[in-house]
């Protein structure tokens, strides 16, 4: 049941700007340390990263990873939404005969795949970037950048369960994406916060001991999802 | 009587210290076309969507097809094509992509999209973005889309709201055909007796939240209680020697307004009035319209 309502809701959101974003997120990234690097490439390349080229771009491109993360989960979950705000969709949609938890889970669904699309080409992309600037193919540290692409999306995942549950929730956009904006531009100040601050868990998940902003993100991902299906399934649909 | 395919039980719905719907006995046999009026606010659209299951009744029960809403909702849903106010079509698709997000989860044969397209006569605007739609079209798309799982019984909530003469003729049109083409159970809500009339066998009319009638639409026409209008050459004794006679009546208009007679009881009062040298230049009935009674039932919550 809930991949019959993934693929009504993977058509839904055509044309929504949905992958758009997934593309301006993760190539976003990439075209970022192209010019940076681009600009500078004697500075960084035979100066500052010339022990570890590689990790000087891996590092480059960390620096953006939270914020980019937040805002998409923001952006992302809003649209996913609006597509039955705006069309005032629910009362069809939850007429039919599928489940509201269903309805629900797909919409996470959406989610969880749209950000991982943005974590594969943001993986693709830092190789691609590399090779493009003459680093070393024999050198290309792949766990080291897969690290970098999906460790910080499991960490922020609390982020978009929540961004979910509000767009899903509220009718009117305005206080999701508020939220969702303060917050991305909160993580560029991780390293100062506490270690249990969930906000923080992106940035932590790419450090020496991912073990625990990794599960943790994990774990308080289901547990709103589910504090989330709880609410929808009960509620009243105008 | 035939099988009800919705049976609803002392249905409450409250918000806040309001009741949106209040000891609601609604009774919907199979195969009929059942016309659901009531002024804007009377409850109507607040019943179909407990009907439909996206709010909760406060109290009482919704039987359909013979079982619970409450236990059976999916089963029930799967045999219930519904069109609840307003289009919520995806504008930004167009009116195949619209069917096929929705045919994906009844998981019908992809041919009904194309079948329900022409029920509704859009299959030549069907690879259009739907938000380029008049609001005809978006409802006739509403209503291909009710349509799509085969369902049993059709539930379409104020169908020609906004609709231009045209365009509610033809959607009049299309649900008349319901039950005899497809054999569907229709109920349809609307604030407008005149355009339920032409369409339903029966009518339940709300108000405030109750039904206060109940019925077939014959009936209701039979409950048009008519009057007379007597015109004679001398009103004002004429009124005396009525009222003598033990019948009510008024002047009006230069002439006599009398209650509903039976035909003896108004060649009686002819002949009397003849035999006391007055002139009758005119006897009349007075049938009420339908929206008259609608009106009346509407403003007393009821038949006295």
């Amino acid at each position: 049941m809930v991949l019959r309502a993934l693929s009504a809701d993977l058509l839904k959101i055509r044309r929504k700007g949905v992958w758009f974003l997934v593309l301006l997120g993760s190539l976003g990234l990439v075209a970022l340390q192209a010019l940076n690097f681009g600009l500078r490439y004697d500075y960084l390349v035979r100066h500052q990263y010339k022990e570890d080229v590689w990790g000087g771009l891996i590092s480059q491109i960390f620096d953006f990873v939270p914020i980019a993360l937040v805002l998409g989960a923001t952006l992302i979950a809003s649209q996913i939404a609006n597509v039955e705000h705006l069309n005032n969709s629910w009362k069809q949609l939850l007429a039919l005969p599928i489940s509201r938890t269903a309805v629900f889970t797909s919409k996470y669904l959406v989610g969880v795949i749209a950000l991982t699309a943005a974590c594969v080409l943001l993986f693709a992309g830092t190789i691609g970037l590399g090779l493009a600037l003459g680093f070393s193919m024999e050198h290309i540290p792949y766990l080291k950048i897969l690290k970098l692409s999906f460790l910080p999306f499991l960490g922020a995942l609390p982020m978009l369960a929540l961004q979910l549950y509000l767009s899903l929730t509220f009718k009117n956009q305005a206080l999701p994406i508020m939220i969702g904006i303060t917050a991305a531009i909160a993580t560029m100040f991780s390293a100062n916060y506490p270690d249990l601050l969930p906000l923080a868990w992106p940035f932590l998940a790419y450090n020496a001991k991912p073990a625990m902003p990794v599960a943790a993100g994990i774990i308080l991902f289901i547990v709103i999802y589910l504090f989330g299906t709880g609410h929808f399934v009960r509620k009243d649909v105008d | 009587m035939s099988e009800l395919v919705i049976q609803t039980r002392d249905l409450n719905k409250k918000y806040g210290g309001r009741y949106a719907v209040r000891h609601l006995n609604l009774e919907i046999a199979r195969g009929e076309i059942y016309g659901f009026l009531g002024p804007n606010g009377a409850g109507k659209t607040t019943t179909i969507r407990m009907l439909l299951g996206l709010i909760r009744p406060t109290m009482g029960s919704i039987q359909m097809f013979g079982k619970d809403l409450k236990k059976d909702k999916l089963n029930i849903l799967r045999k219930i094509g519904s069109l609840v106010e307003y289009p919520s079509n995806y504008g930004h698709l167009t009116a195949v992509q619209n069917l096929e997000a929705v045919r994906r989860i009844l998981d019908v044969p992809k041919s009904r999209i194309d079948e329900v397209l022409s029920i509704v006569s859009l299959t030549k605007e069907a690879k259009r973005p739907v938000k380029g739609y008049s609001l005809g079209m978006k409802q006739r798309l509403g209503i291909a889309t009710a349509l799509l799982g085969n369902p049993e019984l059709l539930i379409l909530d104020e169908p020609t709201n906004g609709l231009d003469p045209e365009g509610i003729h033809e959607i009049r049109e299309l649900i008349r055909s319901m039950p005899k083409q497809h054999g569907i159970t229709v109920l349809v809500s609307s604030h407008l007796l005149s355009e339920v009339e032409q369409m339903a066998g029966t009518v339940g009319i709300i108000r405030e939240g109750e039904m206060v009638f109940q019925d077939t639409i014959s009936n209701l026409q039979q409950q048009a209680s008519s009057g007379f209008r007597l015109v004679v050459s001398e009103p004002q004794e004429a009124l005396l020697l009525v009222r003598g006679q033990g019948y009510a009546g008024q002047l009006e208009n230069g002439g006599l307004k009398l209650e509903q007679l039976s035909d003896p009881e108004v060649a009686l009062l002819v002949k009397r009035l003849v035999d006391n040298n007055h002139a009758i230049y005119r006897v009349e009935e007075k049938r009420q319209s339908l929206e008259d009674i609608f009106m009346q039932v509407i403003e007393q919550g009821g038949f006295q």
